[in-house]
């Protein structure tokens, strides 16, 4: 290393604005400043638009917690959105028309996701399979097991009875407990279940071995497994990961809905992992973290309601979404020093 | 009717690759009924050609054909589903040719190109039989469908009736890039017209329940008077009205357009919706036309079905149908 | 042909660089740096890793643009803002690291972006004919619709050779082309360069190995942080002086000695192979037989393809199941089917290749320093970075590391540096016996004199060392014992009296010499 003794110590705002997690940080301020310039009517500085605009992001924002995990591994994970697809269905399924206990039904949600999500990770981590391909797969399996399981149809209130006619059935307790608000209404608790999601991921990723495990895979993963770290397990337990979080995020959708809806969450992944290298985690892998992932998701889920709020068109709103994503990218991108 | 494009970020094209995959399977099914008595009548088979079976609706086209024929012990109908490809429809199509069917009942995706093989179809003296979407020309024998402009204006009517003509009215639009989305908007203006309703935030929801619930969550947040929401799907406006619900607004109105038995009118039911307008199948019609077809009566080129009114006053009688 | 010209200073010469300033943000990694190179000379550009002999290499051909000095291509000055432009300019580099496509045939890879086309059609015909053309010319005959990976290092880096031969370069930049090489192949590179030099080519040489500096250096220039310490010709450059450019300090003299006191057998192999996958007949190496002592150092020797390499992952466990053979460690038998459980029995390896297979260089130096020992520093898995990070500062401070901070990116270290952490990272685990692979491939002589001391240190400390080098001097000289390889075989078995290097040259390319002593088979 040759250390440059004459040269004056870097201005810490300009090292942050250089670092990833401060151009996300930027890109998250434009977001902001064009909100307040296009406030429709002021209706961007009501409470109540910033807790729809979390809430909105939240189901995304489980999915790309999932997905940072597994891009860190240099993976990826299609499958997010159809596998959330699956668990509503299940869940609805489970709590409307069986009319399970949501101390039932959670952890058999659960279950599913891991289960999902532990299939994915054998094809990759174990049978050597591109995660691309393999989550590919299983973006298309799980998307048909939802269609099976629900039979073609959204699984909602109104349950088929024998003689052909419809029967009325309440929303399940775990339904009204998901889609509700706190803190006076201003927080719903599907963002609080994010930002709970958001933190343990966070835990595992920066506290944990099998975080660093997981970086080092992604950074080289020879290097990795010659420095003995189990890389076959680390790998499969990111994609279990990954399935559990979309299991939760299957849970919040159906709960948002109340219904379990097969067809629920179909591009959801793109927009997943849109936040995450939007945070300035690196799809190459072993760069990144859960705090650029928290920035992405605000990022995307601000520019969405701040879209939505003036009412823009969805052509304009699709061609503004890509560029700023590009943008977002390309600032990303600019080599490090 | 209704095409559920995902309108996602396109981002990487992966989208692309996981249409071209989520299309890769072919499902047909069949169902047969015992035709055990009634050994006298011919048995005619009826290839019924789907476009699509990703939507409610078109599950419920099917489940209502089923239905119908069901009640004749000599039809038996052979389903094919294109999953929304229109190559596949073709082959389909061409498939009950060469397989002989009596008769063809299709849905199309599109016009332009499954015009020729229904028209193949008509010269190896098979009838056809278009249901909801239109084929370009006239070689077809004969055509079932709702009109999505009808219906649009007579929930513009009814709208205008029940506000007493006067009030802010939020609008969630199907994809506007879809014929469906267009007429159910343009009929509606139609309907309203000349009264002082207030169109103050409308908003693309793309047929998507969580979209609809998104922009409502803005309309909420930008408008503290809003006497209707006027979705043009019921999963629309259902999504609208949680989203009411959720802000702890109330005071709103929801209309929605489709009428399915276990979607808009369950939601009616259930005093959700305070409207909804039933937009047909044609899968009944179509097997009644379906069996006069087979027994040598001419049938009329064209068949416009009509629509039915679904609120809190009727829906336990099954609705009122309105012309 | 005539003898080289005499290297004259009225002559124009082929490039002059003056006044080199590059920064990188904050930091200045060149500061007002010059270099020349005539016609006909080879040019050795020398100097500790992280000097600035890359970076000044890149500004050369077109990769850095943003510099403070004045380049002169030919007396005509002129800034390449591509290496496109550079190297139509006529300077072509052959990097360290081979820029070559593997998958892609060798015709192709010498035509690589520039290839004869008919209206927008590749000619494959002519493309072939030619890239023959360029090949002979270095005296190598081979198919060149083969793709790249196909042939040894060696041939692929004479292939990049004549794609810069093609493109009319008149100065060609060799940054270190022997690193990968083995001797016979050594020869025909410096075969090759005395030919260049006579066609009028002149050569930027870039190397930290002594004894091919007083081969073939016409002119030597040092730089030292970034700093240019002085250009002169080769014969008037004592060595004694040039280490003393290069180090800025007396190295006195080169390798530590050291008294060896073999104690207790702490590793043996009996009859161990390692097959390249569960079908093959043929095994990298075959029925190995050897043991070493607690402090000792036991020199494997051999040239490439010996399976030296692939013995020692075998027995690290790298392998899985396709080693076999009997095993002891400490006396207890044992086998290895995954490198963890080696790491847990305190056996450990170095492998050849840092940036590949030896770190992870987007993570930083605590977290490479603590991979392979992670678990010891965490609780229930919980990590706890104050622990890491004393840890890291212990086992970097042990081989001496210097870095401006811990968290720095091993990506961004040096060469010698980044080898500093991958030792820094397997002492974390307290091994007891350490395999070495090249342990000093790449790196300048004053960390591999640092190396050196910490190997010393360990074996006194009762470690035990198997050491793997492609550095004669540094075999002879290091090692207690020595066997070689020969295809995967042990040909021979010498003590440091016995051997030399005639000696285990001849036993490494298969000659048996009736001078060794204990033939093995």
């Amino acid at each position: 290393m040759s250390e440059a003794s004459t040269t004056k110590a870097p201005n810490p705002l300009l090292r942050f604005v250089s670092s990833p997690a401060g151009r996300a940080f930027l890109a998250l301020l434009l977001v902001g400043l064009v909100g307040t310039i296009f406030n429709a009517d002021g209706a961007f500085f009501k409470i109540g638009t910033h807790r729809d605009a979390l809430r909105q992001a939240s189901v995304y924002g489980i999915l790309a917690c999932g997905c940072t995990l597994v891009i860190i591994t240099a993976g990826i994970d299609l499958a997010v959105g159809s596998v959330l697809a699956l668990v509503a269905v299940c869940c609805s399924k489970m709590a409307i028309h069986w009319g399970w206990s949501g101390w039932l039904v959670v952890p058999a949600c659960l279950l599913v996701g891991c289960a999902t999500g532990g299939l994915a990770g054998v094809v990759t981590a174990r049978l050597r399979v591109q995660p691309f391909i393999a989550t590919l797969a299983l973006m298309v399996l799980a998307r048909g097991a939802a269609k099976y399981a629900s039979g073609g149809m959204k699984v909602s209130t109104a349950v088929k009875n024998a003689s052909g006619g419809y029967d009325y059935v309440d929303v399940p307790t775990l339904f009204r407990l998901v889609d509700t608000r706190i803190l006076g209404g201003h927080l719903s608790v599907v963002t609080v279940i994010f930002l709970v999601c958001l933190g343990l991921a966070w835990l595992a990723l920066a506290r944990h071995s099998w975080g660093r495990h997981l970086y080092a895979i992604g950074g080289n993963e020879e290097a990795a497994r010659l420095s003995g770290v189990s890389v076959v397990w680390a790998k499969i337990l990111a994609y279990v990961a990954s399935g559990l979080l979309a299991a939760v995020a299957g849970i919040c959708q159906a709960a948002q809905e109340q219904q379990g809806d097969p067809e629920a969450g179909v591009g959801y992944e793109l927009i997943a992992i849109a936040m995450v290298v939007i945070g300035g985690t690196s799809l190459m892998g072993g760069r990144g973290g859960m705090g650029l992932t928290l920035l992405g998701v605000l990022t995307i889920g601000y520019l969405d309601k701040i879209l939505s709020i003036n009412a823009v068109p969805e052509a304009g709103r699709l061609m503004l979404t890509g560029i700023i994503i590009v943008t977002a990218v390309l600032t990303q991108q600019r080599k490090r020093t | 009717m209704k095409s559920n494009t995902n309108c996602v970020l396109t981002l990487l094209g992966l989208g692309l690759i996981a249409t071209l995959w989520s299309g890769c399977s072919d499902s047909t099914k069949t169902t047969g009924n015992a035709a055990k008595s009634d050994s006298a009548a011919r048995t005619y088979t009826i290839g019924m050609s789907q476009c699509n079976l990703g939507e409610p609706w078109r599950v419920q086209m099917n489940e209502d054909i089923r239905n119908a024929a069901a009640k004749h012990a000599n039809l038996k109908v052979v389903f094919k589903d294109a999953q929304n490809d229109t190559l596949k429809q073709r082959a389909h199509v061409e498939e009950f040719v060469s397989s002989k069917v009596d008769l063809l009942i299709i849905s199309p995706k599109e016009a332009q190109p499954l015009t020729e093989p229904v028209a193949r179809a008509m010269a190896a003296g098979i009838p056809v039989i278009v249901l909801d979407r239109r084929l370009l020309g006239d070689q077809y024998t004969c055509f079932i469908g709702a009109d999505n402009k009808k219906i649009g204006k007579a929930a513009g009517e009814w709208i205008v009736k029940t506000l007493g003509g006067q009030g802010n009215v939020v609008e969630l639009m199907g994809l506007q890039t879809s014929t469906p989305g267009q007429d159910r908007h343009s009929g509606f203006m139609e309907g309203i017209a000349g009264s002082n309703l207030k169109i103050i935030f409308s908003a693309d929801m793309k047929w998507l329940e969580p979209d609809a619930r998104k922009e409502m969550e803005s309309a909420l947040s930008r408008f503290d008077k809003i006497d209707l929401v006027y979705a043009h799907n019921d999963p629309g406006a259902h999504g609208a009205y949680l989203a009411a619900q959720a802000a702890g607004r109330t005071g709103i109105k929801f209309v929605g357009i489709d009428a399915l038995p276990q979607e808009g009118v369950a939601y009616v039911s259930q005093g959700i919706l305070n409207a909804t307008f039933q937009y047909p199948t044609g899968g009944a019609e179509a097997i009644d036309t379906a069996l006069k077809i087979l027994h040598g009566e001419t049938v009329p080129k064209e068949i416009v079905l009509g629509t039915r009114l679904f609120d809190k006053a009727n829906v336990a009688q099954g609705g009122q149908e309105l012309n | 042909m005539t003898a080289a010209p005499p290297v004259s200073t009225e002559r124009v010469p082929l490039v002059r660089l003056t006044g080199i300033t590059k920064r990188f943000g904050p930091v200045t990694v060149l500061h007002e740096v010059q270099l020349e190179v005539a016609a006909g000379e080879v040019h050795v550009l020398a100097g500790e890793n992280g000097a600035g002999k890359s970076t000044l290499m890149k500004i050369l051909a077109g990769i850095h643009t943003d510099f403070e000095g004045r380049i002169e291509y030919a007396g005509r000055e002129a800034r390449p803002r591509s290496p496109l432009e550079a190297s139509a300019l006529g300077v072509a580099v052959i990097h360290q690291e081979l820029s070559l496509i593997g998958a892609m045939s060798v015709a192709d890879n010498i035509f690589l972006g520039r290839m004869p086309t008919r209206n927008g059609f590749v000619c494959d015909a002519r493309q072939h004919e030619e890239a023959r053309h360029w090949v002979r010319q270095l005296g190598l005959e081979l198919d060149v619709r083969r793709p790249v990976e196909q042939f040894p290092i060696a041939v692929q880096q004479l292939i990049e050779i004549a794609k810069a031969l093609s493109q009319n370069a008149r100065v060609l930049v060799m940054d270190e082309p022997t690193s990968a090489l083995n001797a016979p192949e050594v020869e025909t590179l410096f075969g090759l360069i005395r030919s260049l030099k006579e066609r009028g080519c002149g050569i930027v040489y870039i190397t930290h190995k002594m004894e091919e500096i007083e081969r073939i250096a016409d002119r030597i220039t040092v730089l030292r942080d970034g700093e240019w310490i002085g250009t002169a010709p080769a014969q008037e450059l004592p060595t004694a002086k040039f280490m003393q450019w290069m180090v800025g300090r007396d190295l006195g003299e080169q390798f530590p000695r050291r008294a060896p006191q073999p104690g207790a057998e702490r590793l043996r192999l009996e009859r161990f192979s390692v097959f390249p996958d569960g079908f093959a007949v043929r095994p990298m190496a075959k029925n190995i037989s050897l043991e070493v002592r607690a402090g000792e150092i036991l020199g494997i020797g051999g040239l490439q393809g010996s399976g030296a390499s692939q013995l020692l992952l075998g027995l690290f466990g790298a392998y899985g199941n396709r080693a076999r053979g009997r095993v002891w460690l400490d006396g207890k038998e044992t086998h290895f089917t995954l490198p963890r459980t080696a790491i847990n029995a305190g056996l450990v390896l170095l492998t050849n290749d840092r940036k590949a297979t030896g770190l992870v260089l987007p993570l930083s130096i605590i977290a490479n320093a603590t991979l392979a020992g992670l678990r010891a520093l965490t609780r229930a898995g919980w990590r706890n970075p104050t622990a890491e990070r004393a840890a890291a500062e212990r086992t970097t401070g042990r081989v001496k590391l210097r870095a401006a901070s811990l968290e720095l990116e091993v990506g961004a270290l040096s060469g010698g540096n980044q080898q500093k952490v991958a030792i820094a990272k397997w002492l974390q685990t307290q091994p007891g016996v350490l395999l070495l692979d090249e342990p000093t491939r790449g790196i300048d002589v004053g960390a591999k004199r640092e190396i050196y001391q910490l190997m010393d240190e360990w074996t006194a400390q009762g470690m035990a060392i198997i050491l793997i080098t492609s550095e004669m001097s540094e075999l002879i000289t290091l090692s207690d014992r020595i066997v070689v390889l020969h295809r995967g075989e042990l040909t021979a078995s010498f003590t440091r009296a016995q051997a030399t290097p005639e000696a285990i040259l001849a036993a490494a390319m298969g000659h048996a010499t009736p001078s060794t002593p204990s033939q093995l088979s």
